[in-house]
């Protein structure tokens, strides 16, 4: 009996721990490090196609209300293509392909007061459509304009709801929108690898968001800046890299690559 | 002097307390519904059709994300600026001419910033989650965190706090002498005044005291509205340590200029008893105000223009010689007027009030244009990127809603003017030490509401600032910003607890003997004892003949 009752004390005790053991070796697999998400455009093997502005659009949803002159300014945009006068004088590219740039420290976050606008753990500036109250605070406070208004309720044709992405939320009217770094698919392939019992590889994350899978020259690369041997952190340490408006403290996670600047 | 004060042709002592209606009355609370009824009909449009029937676009694409609405919300506090500011000042300074000015003010206060709150609504595109999300999540980190609770909660909180505490014994003269139908509005606001020395001792105290919290709390408002602008590095014409003073002056110069205004035209049309020389008070004001605005412009402009960034420079040729220079012109050209013409008239052995009066509109005017010309250009050409220069034309549903605001105002008045008196009666000058007997429960009680109130304000600030929140997005506590906004509103409500706490009752009651009847009806609160009080105070006794309140 006392035998038995020590034998059963034994076993309970040993119950947790064997629970225990193969969850910390899958805990010590499954890719719960930090990330720090970047992209780098190259432009000097940017063809301005606008194929990512258009692959951008199809993924995320983003309405166009045709061509009605009522709706210009009030056509959201994730990914435009930025033309430049050459002879600027802060000295910036002509061309430049625009995402949000997902600031380490950026100024939408700050002046959201609801909280709408947050960084994810791993560097992504999300908004939350659901919360934001539509005052607009973050679209005057980004010196970039990368973020975009629902103007009016989004219409859709029968043939553009046939083509609706069911991956991302459509978002209502009154409410700001933006560039996530397409976090759809970063989360679907995390999770994915995650079953796997592996990391996502470099070579999974650099043509990952819409934009860069779209991308006919393969100028923009996506991935994790802090690892040294991501392709997409090589090339923020390029001679050639730079980053917009650094004066302003921002921090963008967006890097250009151009040989000569000007 | 009082005579010859009151012998002026515009006053016009009449018998009773509320003031008859002349026809201009009629006409202007009919304008006040139209405008009314006008801007909630193009506020369902909006609601209908979306923002895409204002005139606003996204910034940096051809628009600009705020216009009309903001300049109007940011006009409207202004506005609101001038009742507080010359009650507090005319109460801390012993600036007795003002006081007959000083409950008008108090009510423009209070109506301008209702109106104030409704406009920022009409910007919101969701203004639906903007009433249910704020009070649970707003971020001390955004300086519309000001706007929303230190703005609406304190700010508005304090005026009325101020406007109560101040009108309690007018009120309890209304018991008296206003409409029968109207008897159970003067007893809540008389709340057991008793015409009493002590009550009057109190009295004194407290207005002393509201006048000097409420003067930072001001400040600290009118700042916050102006660091919306001023703080955001990303935005060349607006990044400058000038906004907050600047906004601070220029709500001073529009709220005085439209208190001359409602003072004025009230005055003419109700026939109140308010010497002239209260509105010359206010004119050098106006003129100092207007000045110090001018001189601001001038060192913005100067740093904006003489060796400035480039894209600085760039938006302030924008607004004095490109696009928007017309608009510039008319606002700075209203604001010089806005100075010239009361400092003129203070000049004058004999000052005009009407040519006041203009000034006032005109300044008016100035100041709505020049907050356009604060929130409009930096939008549209003020990006650091080759971005598309925007365009901004006010829709005629965002003129609508700006008249509807407007009306809001005007009724408040208006209506209000109609119930109550909108001049203090006579009263004994207020003194701040006058002798009170020794109170220790009161004191108590207010201290201990005051801890209460500031221990709920560091609390809800703390968690609004999501220091306990760890990861989480949400503060730990349900309804965060409320806490702290409560805190605020208890604060000032102090002011209230000190003066209707009811004095301790002298007579012992038998404890023993209990009649049911007499028990259900006892007071159970603080108010209801406070308004039994009232129905028993002792009628004090009439004034005498040669008071003007009496005279045919």
């Amino acid at each position: 009996m006392g035998a038995d009752r020590r034998a059963f004390l034994r076993g309970t005790l040993a119950l947790p721990v064997l629970a225990a053991l193969p969850r910390g070796a899958e805990a010590a697999a499954a890719p719960h490090r930090r990330r720090r998400w970047g992209m780098a455009i190259d432009l000097d093997r940017c063809a301005a196609c606008n194929a990512c502005s258009v692959a951008c659009r199809q993924e995320n949803n983003i309405p166009s209300y045709g061509a009605d002159p009522e709706f210009h300014g009030a056509r959201p945009e994730w990914m435009s293509m930025l033309w430049q006068e050459p002879e600027r004088p802060d000295g910036l590219p002509e061309l430049l392909p625009l995402p949000c740039m997902h600031c380490a420290d950026p100024p939408c976050v700050k002046v959201c007061p609801v909280g709408a606008t947050y960084k994810d753990p791993d560097g992504i500036t999300m908004q939350v459509w659901d919360r934001c109250i539509g005052c607009r605070y973050c679209m005057v406070a980004c010196p970039y304009s990368r973020r975009s208004f629902n103007w009016s309720e989004p219409a859709w044709t029968a043939s553009e709801q046939q083509m609706l992405n069911p991956d991302v939320a459509t978002r209502p009217h009154g409410v700001v929108e933006k560039c996530t770094f397409c976090h759809h698919r970063v989360r679907a392939l995390s999770e994915r690898a995650r079953l796997e019992g592996r990391e996502p590889g470099d070579d999974e994350l650099q043509r990952l968001p819409a934009c860069a899978a779209a991308c006919p020259a393969g100028a923009i690369t996506f991935g994790d800046l802090d690892d040294a041997a991501s392709k997409v952190s090589a090339q923020a340490a390029s001679p050639r890299a730079f980053r917009l408006l650094e004066h302003l403290g921002t921090e963008p996670s967006v890097y250009y690559l151009k040989k000569e600047r000007g | 002097m009082l005579q010859r004060i009151y012998a002026t042709p515009h006053v016009r002592p009449r018998p009773g307390v509320l003031p008859t209606p002349r026809a201009g009355w009629y006409v202007l609370v009919a304008l006040g519904l139209g405008a009314l009824a006008l801007g909630l009909w193009a506020y369902t449009i909006q609601l209908d059709r979306g923002d895409i029937v204002t005139g606003m676009r996204d910034p940096g694409r051809g628009g600009a994300a705020w216009g009309l609405y903001i300049s109007l919300y940011v006009y409207l506090v202004g506005i609101s600026f001038a009742g507080i500011t010359v009650a507090s000042i005319a109460r801390l300074l012993k600036l007795h001419v003002l006081e007959p000015v000083a409950r008008i003010a108090e009510l423009l206060t209070i109506a301008s910033l209702v109106a104030g709150a409704t406009a920022v609504l009409a910007d919101l595109g969701r203004s639906d989650r903007g009433l249910a999300s704020l009070p649970a999540l707003a971020r001390p980190s955004s300086p519309f965190y000001g706007t929303f609770t230190l703005v609406v909660a304190g700010y508005l909180f304090s005026s009325v706090v101020a406007f109560f505490v101040t009108g309690r014994r007018d009120a309890a003269r209304m018991v008296r002498d206003g409409p029968r139908a109207l008897r159970w509005f003067y007893r809540l606001w008389a709340s057991g005044y008793r015409f009493t020395p002590e009550e009057h001792a109190r009295h004194g105290r407290t207005t002393f005291w509201l006048a000097i919290t409420i003067l930072p709390l001001l400040v600290t408002a009118h700042s916050t509205l102006g660091f919306i602008f001023g703080i955001q590095a990303g935005r060349p014409g607006w990044y400058s340590a000038l906004m907050a003073p600047s906004f601070i002056v220029l709500a001073g110069a529009s709220g005085i200029g439209m208190l001359i205004l409602t003072v004025v035209i009230l005055r003419r049309m109700l026939g109140l008893r308010i010497p002239d020389a209260s509105i010359h008070w206010l004119g050098s004001f106006l003129w100092v105000l207007c000045l110090v605005y001018l001189y601001f412009t001038v060192v913005e402009e100067l740093t904006a223009t003489y060796a400035g960034p480039a894209l600085d420079r760039h938006v302030a040729h924008t607004i004095v010689a490109g696009p928007f220079s017309r608009s510039f012109a008319v606002a700075i050209g209203c604001l010089f007027l806005g100075f010239a013409i009361p400092f003129v008239q203070y000049l004058r052995a004999k000052p005009s009030v009407a040519g006041l009066a203009i000034a006032a509109g005109l300044v008016n005017i100035g100041a709505l244009v020049k907050r356009l010309l604060i929130v409009v250009p930096s939008q549209t050409h003020g990006s650091y990127l080759a971005l598309e220069d925007g365009r901004y034309a006010p829709s005629w549903i965002e003129w609508a809603v700006l008249a509807g605001t407007i009306g809001l105002v005007l009724l408040i008045v208006l209506v209000f003017a109609r119930i109550f008196p909108l001049v203090h009666g006579e009263e004994p000058a207020l003194e701040r030490d006058a002798p009170l007997p020794r109170d220790p429960v009161r004191k108590l009680v207010c201290l201990g509401w005051a801890a209460t109130a500031i221990a709920l304000i560091a609390v809800g600030l703390t968690d609004s600032f999501r220091l306990w929140s760890g990861t989480e997005l949400d503060p730990r506590l349900p309804m965060a910003p409320v806490i702290f906004a409560s805190g605020v509103m208890m604060l000032f409500a102090t002011a209230i607890v000190y003066e209707v706490l009811p004095a301790r009752r002298r007579r012992p009651r038998s404890p023993r003997i209990v009649d049911r009847a007499r028990t259900h009806a006892a007071p159970r609160t603080v108010l209801a004892a406070a308004l039994r009080a009232t129905e028993r105070r002792p009628i004090p006794p009439p004034p005498p003949p040669s008071s003007p309140r009496s005279q045919p």
